[in-house]
């Protein structure tokens, strides 16, 4: 199970969701201690990126999108799902793998290097067992969509992050239908979307073979 | 693997820089300032001021929003699953204006006032009929979001729209589900708008329209606005 004890995380973001007034401050136009300690809670997710450089974050977001985008189509090629269900299964799929040819693409016209795909480890069951499949699914979106939302004030070019900030939408678009999936209702759970910092996303994943 | 048939943008179709360009001779058309001041303000003092306007331009579109959505559960048509989203939106709504304001008022700017808005007859008459102005509301809240996010200078306030925007994109998800079902997550890449098709998509629920509400407040409220 991802090592991200998400409800320890909600509420420190609820902490951290004071950035109201604190943002600016950061900025150097406000300048209450109060305001800039918070600041800093939720600067500290997109500090632990900067400086890796927009290729380095890509790759890593690459590996991410190929982790999501397999583990949805074995889903679906498992037969765990049929119908509406299965239709949303396959889409969500089909954007995760979406995303990563995007990325793959960009990083060619950067210059870097695409990735070799390792092979990925999924806990015992997950594709046998429709709940654990969802459970896992439900843990895996915010990861994605921490990593995106941690990176995307480190990444330099601005090109690059319109569409970062576009597929971390799309990956809470997924968050919510994945609640969906788990009949949890209403599927709009949170007020505010978290970014992780790299560290908490890198502890996530390295169980299933992302590394570095 | 199977083969997958989503059309993937190149990254320079995400950035849009004439769709940029567009937002900023929107944001001055609007009376916001920022482009103008742009050339007689010092590069940090503009990125400030474009912070700022952002910010503000985001407020009323989540004052339209909590609104809406006031008035939604105050008509008393809405039940069962279609009643307990509209609350939790709500309450979501309710909470990025709060923050904004937060935001803005750290800055030592002024937020907006909340303008007056207007909604079609008979929208909260039905449960239908507020799903589907929510159905088309949603939307444009991302894409303002997404088409603002490139331009905005500070990280931490990048952070606070990205954290947002997700928000309202969960929310287009959980609409859809209660409109026209599964799949409700539909798009790869959810896009980005100009703010001129923000401005055409909300100007009509805004009385006296968008430019002089907003326009007009963000000369006279925030220090940007001396052209």
């Amino acid at each position: 199970m991802i090592g991200i004890d998400r409800e320890v995380s909600r509420q420190n973001f609820l902490k951290k969701a004071a950035w109201a007034g604190a943002a600016f401050s950061a900025m150097g136009i406000g300048g209450f201690g109060v305001a800039v300690r918070r600041a800093e809670a939720q600067a500290q997710a997109y500090e632990s990126y900067q400086g890796l450089g927009d290729a380095a974050i890509l790759q890593f977001a690459y590996l991410l999108e190929q982790l999501e985008g397999i583990f949805y189509d074995e889903g679906v090629n498992a037969g765990l799902f049929a119908n509406a269900f299965l239709d949303q299964v396959a889409v969500i799929r089909d954007h995760e793998f979406a995303h990563a040819d995007a990325i793959a693409t960009t990083l060619g016209q950067l210059g870097a290097e695409v990735p070799a795909v390792p092979e990925f480890t999924y806990p015992d069951g997950v594709f046998t067992d429709v709940v654990a499949f969802l459970e896992l699914a439900a843990t895996f979106e915010p990861v994605g969509i921490g990593a995106y939302q941690g990176a995307a004030p480190a990444l330099e070019s601005k090109d690059i992050l319109a569409a970062a900030i576009s597929i971390h939408n799309a990956e809470c678009q997924h968050r919510a239908a994945i609640n969906i999936l788990n009949l949890i209702s209403p599927p709009a759970q949170v007020a505010f979307e978290e970014a992780l910092p790299l560290q908490d996303v890198q502890a996530a994943v390295e169980p299933f073979g992302i590394t570095g | 693997m199977e083969k997958h048939t989503i059309n993937v943008p190149s990254v320079e179709e995400f950035a849009r820089p004439t769709s940029r360009r567009d937002f900023f001779k929107a944001l001055a058309a609007a009376g916001v300032g920022a482009a103008a001041g742009s050339v007689l303000l010092s590069r940090k003092a503009s990125a400030q001021g474009t912070d700022v306007d952002i910010a503000n331009f985001a407020l009323t579109l989540e004052f339209l929003e909590t609104e809406f959505y006031r008035r939604a559960l105050d008509a008393g048509v809405l039940r069962g699953d279609a009643l307990a989203l509209v609350e939790n939106i709500f309450d979501h709504e309710s909470q990025h204006v709060d923050a904004i304001i937060g935001l803005l008022e750290g800055a030592g700017a002024t937020p907006v006032e909340e303008p007056e808005f207007v909604f079609p007859e008979g929208t909260f008459t039905s449960q239908a009929g507020i799903l589907e102005l929510a159905a088309t509301f949603e939307p444009v809240g991302v894409g303002a979001y997404l088409g603002a996010a490139p331009m905005i200078q500070s990280p931490d306030i990048l952070a606070a729209a990205g954290s947002i925007a997700g928000v309202e994109g969960e929310h287009v998800v959980a609409i859809n589900n209660l409109v026209t079902g599964l799949p409700a997550a539909n798009e790869a890449f959810p896009a980005a708008l100009t703010m001129d098709e923000v401005l055409a998509a909300v100007s009509p629920f805004i009385m006296g329209g968008m430019m002089e509400t907003g326009g007009q407040e963000y000369r006279d409220r925030t220090s940007f606005g001396r052209v």
